[in-house]
This record gives structure tokens, sequence and C-alpha cells, in this order.
């Protein structure tokens, strides 16, 4: 987990077939009030353009991502 | 409902009005020869899921505002008012049934029931009463077509790091790229889905063929198919076709999605590339040699589930037996006839909406089981990302032990290397 | 009653086949004046040529074949009865001969064709009031059942009076007197029409006729136009 991001829940979405990802973050991030951040934990390269382009479409931001050998991390802030 | 809401969804509804529409709306004579054909109602038993129940709900607000006769006499033909209550139906009718067009085969003039759900689907898009969740996606995919620049970098670092694993499927020369991108030029542009498991075995057999190739951008789903809005399918094919005519391309190869390839398939219209789907392009590196494929790596039966986009409504349906010859000396049909294969049980959006529609998934498709179990086989292949999480699914509830596959992934996997030409 | 006679086997006769040839016609240009639609909607695998596995489709009902096997007895021999008894009526206007070039006498089924036919309508309504049929079925095609039932007992009637009970009022001769007279728009019942002992059979079998044919253009019975094109798009 990187230091300087608090992380309110994380969502594992390693290895989901598609668009099960970008479904559950949408949903997840309806757990955390707004302001609160996830992390979402993806194998998914797909991600990487899915998930900029669902947080500019839902309005929320993503504040970091760490790509770390097969798993790519996003932290993602709640904002609407 | 009020009025200016009920006139602006009855314009949506006279927009879908073409002559097939018109035909598939005159003509039912409500013989019942389609019972029988729907997986939900074979599952479930209930009258409302049989096709022609279906298009009656949209049928009946057709009598009700665009024949005279809605106003002359309604009861005749039970027409109907367009209201709330109404919508709730269409909503019903529309999101059980997965647009398979399994009833086409059975009714006497081959009314196609998933056109009229379209409709259904675009006055729930008018009405905002649609699943969001499918909206948030298609938009997604468009927002991605728009800013592509953004994200172009962090995706490209991302294809990077699968590129060992491509190598360990299938050894490369020193020098060469495991998966291409941005290549003008290129002879075959691929379209995947965001997930490794689309990318990673389908890149090993395009290098072991020596296929020139590119990755596209893009992923190939088109998510406003499902959610049944004519302008935001068409914005999502268009990201595809202007990467490939911008890349000019000789073929647009699209990945195990039956949404995807019948779309890009029957919708792109004229274009200066081809459309394949991967399984066709596979069968054809096997008939040219290109590939040579090991057939001691399967164990056990192997049964092929044919994604109905892909095969009864986009006709690739030899191909996909081709490959499993070369794959198996074992290989069991789930139909005499592949016409008849029941649908997975979540197409049309079902599976994209997640747990939401798991348990009507699991119910609906109780057929499905029992078609894949008479087989007896260890090993269910299908060639749909969709088919395939379905499947998974029902592998799961109905506790069918076998294993659910990608047909590309047993290719990558049988791959021979030293066939290397 | 001579009124109510005159009208029905003349004006409303008329203004029925006004109707339905030109309500018919009106709808199908509106029909096949539509866009096409933009892919193709066809089911796969193909067979070639499609064309003639399309008329297979619209005349043999495959499908029910397979599905249905004991509607699809029904249907075939309803539709054939159909035009059996269409090509009678057509025989009944003495001038068209080429119906002839084979001489035969008129309603060649000797009255079997009429029964075989009210057997199949019986056949039809009946399995609407058994579930599911029931459910799908609406009120136009009970209707349309009744009515075509209706149609063709009493038609049937006629014949069956003149060629099994041997009932001579009413011959041949008299209806070509009078379709003869309504085709050249100079109306004349003949006496034998009107007031014999089964002109009421006549006048019922036409009045409800005329009710079928001012009904056919807005109800589901436009698949007898648009199978054949639908069939088409299935098979591309």
């Amino acid at each position: 987990m990187s230091d300087d991001i608090k992380v309110d829940k994380v969502f594992d979405l390693k290895g989901l077939p598609c668009p099960m990802p970008v479904v559950k973050v949408s949903k997840g991030i309806k757990e955390v009030e707004i302001g609160q951040v996830i992390e979402a934990l993806s194998t998914d390269p797909g991600a990487l353009s899915d998930f900029p382009a669902w947080a500019r479409t839902s309005g929320n931001e993503i504040l970091k991502t760490e790509q770390e050998d097969d798993v790519i991390k996003f932290y993602i802030k709640r904002n609407v | 409902m009020d009025q200016q809401t009920r006139d602006d969804l009855l314009k949506l509804f006279q927009g879908k009005l073409n002559e097939a529409m018109r035909f598939y709306l005159e003509t039912c004579t409500r013989c019942g020869v389609c019972t029988e054909a729907c997986h939900v109602h074979a599952s479930m038993g209930q009258v409302k899921y049989i096709a022609a129940y279906r298009a009656e709900i949209v049928r009946r607000l057709y009598k009700k505002y665009f024949k005279g006769r809605g106003k002359v006499w309604p009861s005749v033909g039970e027409a109907k008012e367009l209201s709330e209550m109404a919508l709730d139906e269409l909503y019903d009718a529309a999101y059980s049934c997965t647009g398979c067009r399994r009833c086409m085969v059975y009714c006497p003039f081959g009314i196609d029931t998933q056109m009229l759900m379209s409709i259904a689907k675009l006055l729930l898009v008018g009405a905002e009463s649609e699943p969001e969740i499918l909206t948030l996606l298609a938009d997604t995919s468009i927002e991605k077509g728009k800013s592509i620049e953004l994200f172009k970098e962090n995706f490209m670092e991302g294809i990077k790091r699968l590129e060992a694993k491509v190598v360990s499927k299938w050894k490369m020369e020193a020098g060469e790229t495991a998966i291409p991108m941005d290549v003008e030029g290129a002879d075959l542009l691929y379209v995947a889905l965001a997930g490794a498991h689309s990318i990673i075995p389908a890149a090993a057999i395009f290098n072991a063929a020596g296929e020139n190739w590119t990755l596209s951008f893009f992923e190939a789903v088109n998510f406003g198919a499902f959610v049944g809005d004519p302008t935001k399918s068409k914005l999502i094919l268009d990201r595809i076709v202007n990467e490939a005519i911008r890349l000019k391309v000789k073929e647009v190869c699209i990945c195990e999605c039956g949404t995807a390839f019948r779309v890009m398939k029957q919708l792109a219209g004229k274009q200066p590339f081809k459309v394949s789907s991967i399984t066709e392009v596979h069968a054809r590196y096997i008939r040219e040699g290109r590939i040579k494929l090991d057939k001691n790596k399967m164990d056990g039966g192997v049964t092929y589930h044919d994604p109905c986009q892909i095969a009864r409504n986009a006709g690739v349906m030899d191909e996909p037996r081709y490959i499993l010859k070369h794959l198996t000396d074992d290989y069991r049909e789930l139909t005499d006839d592949p016409r008849y294969n029941w649908c997975c049980g979540g197409g049309g959006g079902l599976v994209a909406m997640g747990e939401d529609t798991l348990d009507f998934r699991m119910k609906s498709s109780r057929v499905k089981v029992d078609q894949v179990n008479a087989t007896g086989a260890d090993i269910l292949a299908t060639a749909c990302e969709n088919c395939h999480a379905q499947l998974d699914n029902l592998n799961d509830h109905y506790k069918m032990g076998v294993e659910v596959k990608f047909l590309s992934s047993m290719i990558a996997d049988a791959l021979v290397q030293d066939a290397q030409p | 009653m001579e009124t109510l006679y005159y009208i029905i086997l003349v004006p409303m006769v008329y203004v029925a086949f006004a109707t339905f040839f030109i309500g018919t016609a009106v709808r199908l240009i509106k029909i096949f004046r539509e866009p096409s639609h933009p892919a193709t909607l066809q089911i796969y695998p193909e067979k070639k040529p499609r064309w003639l596995w399309a008329l297979h489709d619209t005349f043999l009902f495959p499908t029910v074949r397979r599905h249905k096997p004991l509607l699809w007895v029904f249907l075939m021999a309803f539709h054939i009865c159909i035009l059996l008894l269409i090509m009678g009526h057509l025989e009944l206007f003495g001038e068209i001969e080429t119906l002839q070039l084979i001489p035969h006498e008129i309603f060649l089924g000797q009255g079997f064709v009429g029964l075989i036919a009210s057997i199949a309508l019986l056949y039809f309504l009946f399995r609407r009031f058994i579930s599911p049929v029931r459910e799908l079925s609406v009120p136009e095609d009970y209707y349309l059942l009744i009515l075509l039932f209706l149609i063709v007992l009493f038609g049937s009637q006629m014949d069956w009076a003149r060629r099994w009970y041997f009932y001579e009022e009413l011959s041949v001769d008299h209806y070509r007197e009078y379709l003869s007279s309504m085709l050249y728009f100079k109306p004349y019942l003949p006496a034998e029409v009107s007031d014999t002992g089964h002109s009421f059979m006549l006048v019922l079998h036409v009045f409800f006729a005329n009710l079928f044919l001012m009904f056919f253009p807005f109800s589901q019975l436009m698949h007898s136009f648009l199978s054949l094109p639908m069939n088409k798009l299935r098979r591309g």
C-alpha cells in the first residue's frame, strides 16, 4: 500500500472476466463515504485505460496507479 | 407518465420502425410454436418467457399507437397504453431475453425477438429506466475513445508487462516484439478485451503463425448494443473502425466475444478491411499449416458451446469444430444441429450486470446445464467471454464438474514450438 | 328482410372488397416503403439458393413440422383447402375459363375440402383455449377463427346440400348469374338466390365473409403477404 494514501476499502478484482472489474468498482465505491478512498487490485492491462475512462465518466478520481509485476493497483477517491 | 414523456418515448419507438420491424410487429399469429424455444421458459416454465409473449408486450404498444385499430378498437388486439407499468413489463421482457435468437429457428415466419426487444430497450433508455451499469459501461467505452491519448502510455506499459508471459507460451527471436501495438501497415488488427486472458494466448498464437499483427487500444465489446442504444453502439464501434483505417490494416480480428464480433461484422458497413472472429483466424492458421497443435495436451472428453452471436447469428460453426479436431480425438457435440444449441443464459448484457442477475441467470439456464451434462464431457470449450463467464457461474452453481475453457487458450497451450516455419 | 338481404349481398360486398383491396394495398405499400434494416437478419448455417429455401419455409412450414407435427398436419390441410376454395370461388365466375384447362367441376373437393377446413379451424380454435397458447392469444385470434369457421360452415352447407342431399333449388348457375352481375357492376339478385329455402345460408356466408375481408388488412392475416419476405430475411 502506498504510504501517503489512507485506504478505506480494498477490492480484489484479479482475474475477473470482462467487464466485471469496472462493474465491481463502480458498485463498490458506493460502499464508502464521499471523500474516502478505495484500493482496487486488477490483473487486467485493459483496466489501465478502462479505470481512468470510467473515473472521468462517473466523476470519481484516480489518485494513483501502481504497476507491480502482474498486479495493478488503483487508488480511487469517491467524489460523487 | 406525463404526455410529454410518452410522446418522446413514442418518437423513439417510431424511429425503430423500419421494414423488418414492421414485418415482425404485424405478423405474429400467436401459434405458440416458439413455446419450447426459449431457454428461460424451458428452465422456469412461466408463460411470460415464451418468445411470442415477450414480443406481444412490445406489439401491444404498437397496436395502440401505430395502427389505426388502436384508436377504433384497441381491445381486439389487447392494445395497451404506454405507462409506468408498461415500462416495467418491457424491462422484464427485454432483460430476461438474451437475444440468442433461438426462437427464430422455431417461428414459421422467422420473427426476430431480439429486434423487437431492441424497441423495449430503447424505450427504457429513453425513460432512464435501463440498467444503469450498462449505460455506465457504454459511456466509459465512449470516453476511452475520446481521450485515448491520456491513457495510451499507461496502457502500453501494462501491455509490456504481459510480454514475458506470451514468450513463455511461444519463444520469439531476439528483437521481436511479443505484443506489437500501434503498428501502421500491419496486416491484422487484433481487438481484445481488458483481461490478460484475452491477450496472452492470442498473442502467442499470432506470433507462432508469424502474423504481422498489432493490438488495438480498445476493447472489442460493445456495451451500447447490450443497452440497446444505437447512437452509443455506433460511437463504440467507430473507435475501432477509425483505428483500423488509421493503421491501414487488411483485417480486423475480434477476440472471443460474441456481441463484439456480430456488431463489428454486421453493423460496421462496407470498410476497407475484412472482419474475422479469432476462431476463424485460428482455423485458417491450422489449415494453412502456420501453426501445429499437439493432440496430447487435452485430457478427457471435450464439448463446445456455440456462442449464439458467433454461430447461429453470424455463421461461425465449422471453424471451431475444425480446430477441436486438431486438439482432441474425443470431441462431443452438444446438439445434432448447432442452430438448436441452448443459449448459455448470459447474453444481452445479463452477465455484464453481474451479481444483480446471478440468481436469474442460474435459474433460467438449467436446460443448458442438462445439455452439457448429457455429453459427459470433462472440458467445456467456448469462444465468447460472456458465455465463458456464465458457464463458469453455472459450473460452480450446479457443481457440473467440467472445466470451462476458452478455445484460444486451448490452442495456445497446445502449440508445438518446433513447427515454427 | 329483403332489404337486409340486398344490403348484405350487394352494397356490403362492394364495401368489403374495396376495403380489402385498398386496405391491403395501402398497408403493404406503407410497410414496404420503410427503409430496410441496415444489417443482415439471417440465421446460420445458410443454404443456397436462398430464395428457394425462403419459398420452402413459407409454403411448407418446416419449423412447425419439426416442433408441432399435429399442428402442421392441420395447418397444411387448412392452407391447401383455402387455396382450393379460392379456386372454387373463382370458378363461380363463368368468365374465368383458364381454370377449366383441365375440365373439372367447380369445387373439385366434392364438399370434402370445406369439411376438412372446418375441422382444422375447430382444431385451431380449441387449441387456443389450452395453455400456453391461451395466454398468448388475443381476442383478434379467436374472432378470426370463429369468423372463418362460420364462413366455411355456411359456405360448405350450400355445397353439401347440393351434392349430398340433392337440394337443387339454388344451383351453380344462379350463383354465376349473381356474381357475374356484381362483377360488371350491374347487381342483380335472381329470386333463387335471395328467396329460397337456403338463401339464408348464402346470406350468412356472404355476411361473415364481408366482415372477414374488411378486417383482413388490419389483422394478423397480413401474414399471408408478409410471410415470404420475412422468411427471406431469415434465409439472408
